[in-house]
């Protein structure tokens, strides 16, 4: 375990020192992304002109929607920062037979092909997001319980896990496949849906949405349920969605695994 | 089978009947074609290696000779784990590679002429790094080896420069470093003086001449070019088609394959028509000068008679060059391939 902390840490600084050698490549990254977030927090502060809560009896207020947007900042730039970029190479990795190199190292190949690339710039995103998320909870009319504020962040490490494995599955289609270049959207497609709160999928096309997007694919589940456990009263219900989310979060890590391995032992290379 | 009488743990290598197909589609040409190619695809199967049977022993320096597509790179990804086979086995230090155990990747390298496994935006400084990291290599064991090949290729002042900005050469001279830092007991090189220059391709020969004895690694070397394999192999392993066609010494190819010398002549004057062609076949007649193929078995008949029928300044009698010997093995396998392949018809599955 030492070893790959080890080898994770030369990764991350190899990846920083690449940064800072396009150091204007790195600022324009870390400007675009904040201005992309500031444009999307804008938008929901004009929301909130119109509305005091976003669905009736939701409790999707102001300041606990924005410990909402807060959660999936923080999620996402953990992500985008830590897996996204080593599998959006993954594609080409393997329409070129770079893949090769990696599958001859003395390391676990899944280890080695989601995390040996890290894109620093974004997590910009997630320091804005904390800032965020303290300002929102400090304005809550009442404290969120200790018990919550333990569960959060393992609910986010949740979240993370549960986008880690999709990732993955992903990315095992694109060894399958030799060719997947529908990756990155059809993550940006997929992962749309978990930024907004559950309660808004209701009604006769909703209902059945927000079912596939919680017990299919469960993507419902990353932001909502830890956000839910800081901003909201931690109800009966809410207990079941943080005992699912922790089950889905091992049983994606596990699966994507599994097919992960599969998918390698077909890896075909390609011509030199 | 060459080098039949070393025992089984002298055996680093061992290959028995290994075979690797691929299924492909034929994409025919035309917008009409593409679209129906989305709902029904020709499909028909490669076979890059056919049934090979190989045994490499402990510290050799094999050389894998063949054309473009024989599946001497085919070969090698089987060999080091990264592809599985269709059917066959094959042990490498006692390991079945497609397992892809991490003892059994410690001890091997792989080295791709054609493909950069070094960090292409940064010095080759941090790649070692990594791998001193990846293997687990002790320091003061990393620094003496890494000192050690970086004097002997002389490269101390490209550590901190950005592989992106370094001749095709000098990347090649980082890439076997960083295959050598752990020193590993098999390496297997895929075309590694590909696109070199003549000098570049000179210092990597005499590099992996001395690494190769005085640490006896096992190297599995594959190449187009005869100069690599004149230079570091004692043993040839010629492949057409997947094939092994030729598995011995190189001296042994000249015997085999040919049966006539090349005798060239400098002659006082040009020989008149029809007289120089009775002692055998005339390949070239520039003016004074004259090549004969001669037949091996009549050379020392014909030759005391040659020099008393002409006035001769200078003569030389040499085999016949080892890339016209081996491109004639090739054409040959290609085209009793093709022979083959017509008479099962077309493979088309």
């Amino acid at each position: 375990m030492g070893r790959y902390f080890k080898i994770f840490s030369t990764f991350a600084r190899a990846c920083l020192v690449r940064d800072m050698t396009f150091r204007a490549n790195f600022l324009l990254e870390c400007l675009t992304s904040l201005g992309w977030m500031s444009m999307n927090l804008a938008f929901y502060l004009l929301i909130f002109s119109f509305t005091p809560e976003i669905g009736r009896n939701s409790g999707w207020s102001r300041e606990p929607f924005f410990a909402f947007v807060a959660t999936g900042l923080i999620i996402n730039s953990i992500v985008q920062t830590l897996f996204m970029p080593s599998a959006s190479e993954l594609t080409e990795m393997v329409r070129t037979g770079g893949l090769d190199s990696v599958l001859v190292r003395p390391l676990d190949a899944q280890f080695l092909l989601s995390m040996h690339r890290f894109d620093f710039s974004s997590m910009a995103n997630g320091i804005v997001g904390v800032a965020l998320l303290v300002w929102s909870v400090s304005r809550f009319s009442v404290a969120p319980p200790l018990i919550a504020c333990f569960l959060y962040p393992v609910l986010i490490v949740c979240g993370v896990a549960i986008l880690y494995g999709l990732i993955i599955m992903l990315a095992a289609a694109t060894i399958l496949m030799g060719r997947n270049q529908s990756l990155y959207d059809f993550w940006f497609y997929i992962t749309n849906f978990s930024r907004y709160p559950a309660e808004i999928y209701a009604g006769p096309w909703g209902g059945p949405l927000r079912m596939v997007c919680t017990f299919v694919i469960p993507i419902l589940l990353v932001v909502n349920v830890p956000a839910g456990t800081i901003a909201r009263p931690l109800s009966g219900n809410a207990w079941g969605m943080i005992s699912l989310t922790c089950v889905v979060a091992i049983i994606s890590v596990g699966v994507s695994r599994i097919v992960f391995q599969a998918a390698l032992a077909r890896y075909r290379s390609a011509s030199s | 089978m060459y080098n039949s009488s070393e025992t089984k743990s002298d055996r680093v290598i061992e290959v028995n009947d290994l075979a690797k197909e691929y299924r492909v589609y034929d994409k025919p040409e035309g917008l009409w074609a593409s679209i129906r190619g989305l709902f029904h695809r020709e499909k028909r199967t490669i076979h890059a290696v056919r049934g090979v049977n190989l045994s490499v022993g402990r510290g050799e320096f094999l050389a894998m000779l063949g054309p473009n597509g024989a599946g001497k790179t085919t070969f090698l990804k089987l060999l080091s784990g990264i592809i599985t086979p269709t059917r066959g086995s094959a042990r490498v230090m006692g390991h079945v590679p497609w397992d892809r155990a991490d003892d059994f990747r410690r001890r091997f390298a792989l080295v791709m002429g054609q493909k950069n496994q070094l960090w292409w935006d940064l010095p080759a400084a941090e790649s070692f790094r990594l791998h001193q990291e990846i293997y687990r290599i002790e320091p003061v064991r990393f620094a003496q080896i890494h000192d050690e090949l970086v004097d002997m290729l002389g490269v101390s002042r490209l550590l901190g420069q950005p592989v992106r900005e370094l001749s095709l050469g000098e990347r090649m001279k980082l890439e076997l470093i960083a295959a050598l830092l752990h020193e590993p007991e098999v390496l297997f090189l895929d075309e590694p003086t590909i696109g070199l220059d003549v000098v570049a391709q000179h210092t990597i020969h005499e590099f992996l001449r001395h690494v190769q004895k005085q640490r006896s690694v096992t190297v599995v070397l594959t190449t187009h070019y005869m100069k690599d394999v004149a230079a570091l192999c004692e043993r040839v392993v010629v492949v057409t088609e997947g094939s092994i066609l030729y598995d011995g010494s190189l001296e042994q190819i000249v015997d085999r394959f040919t049966t006539h010398k090349v005798v060239t002549l400098d002659l006082e004057h040009p020989p008149a028509e029809g007289e120089i062609e009775k002692f055998g076949f005339a390949c070239e007649v520039r003016g004074p000068r004259v090549s004969l193929r001669i037949d091996r078995t009549r050379i020392a008949d014909v030759l005391p008679k040659l020099l008393a029928s002409q006035q001769v300044r200078d003569i030389s009698v040499e085999d016949v060059p080892l890339e016209e010997i081996v491109a004639g093995l090739f054409r040959g396998a290609a085209s009793r391939q093709l022979n083959n392949d017509r008479e099962q018809g077309a493979r088309l599955v």
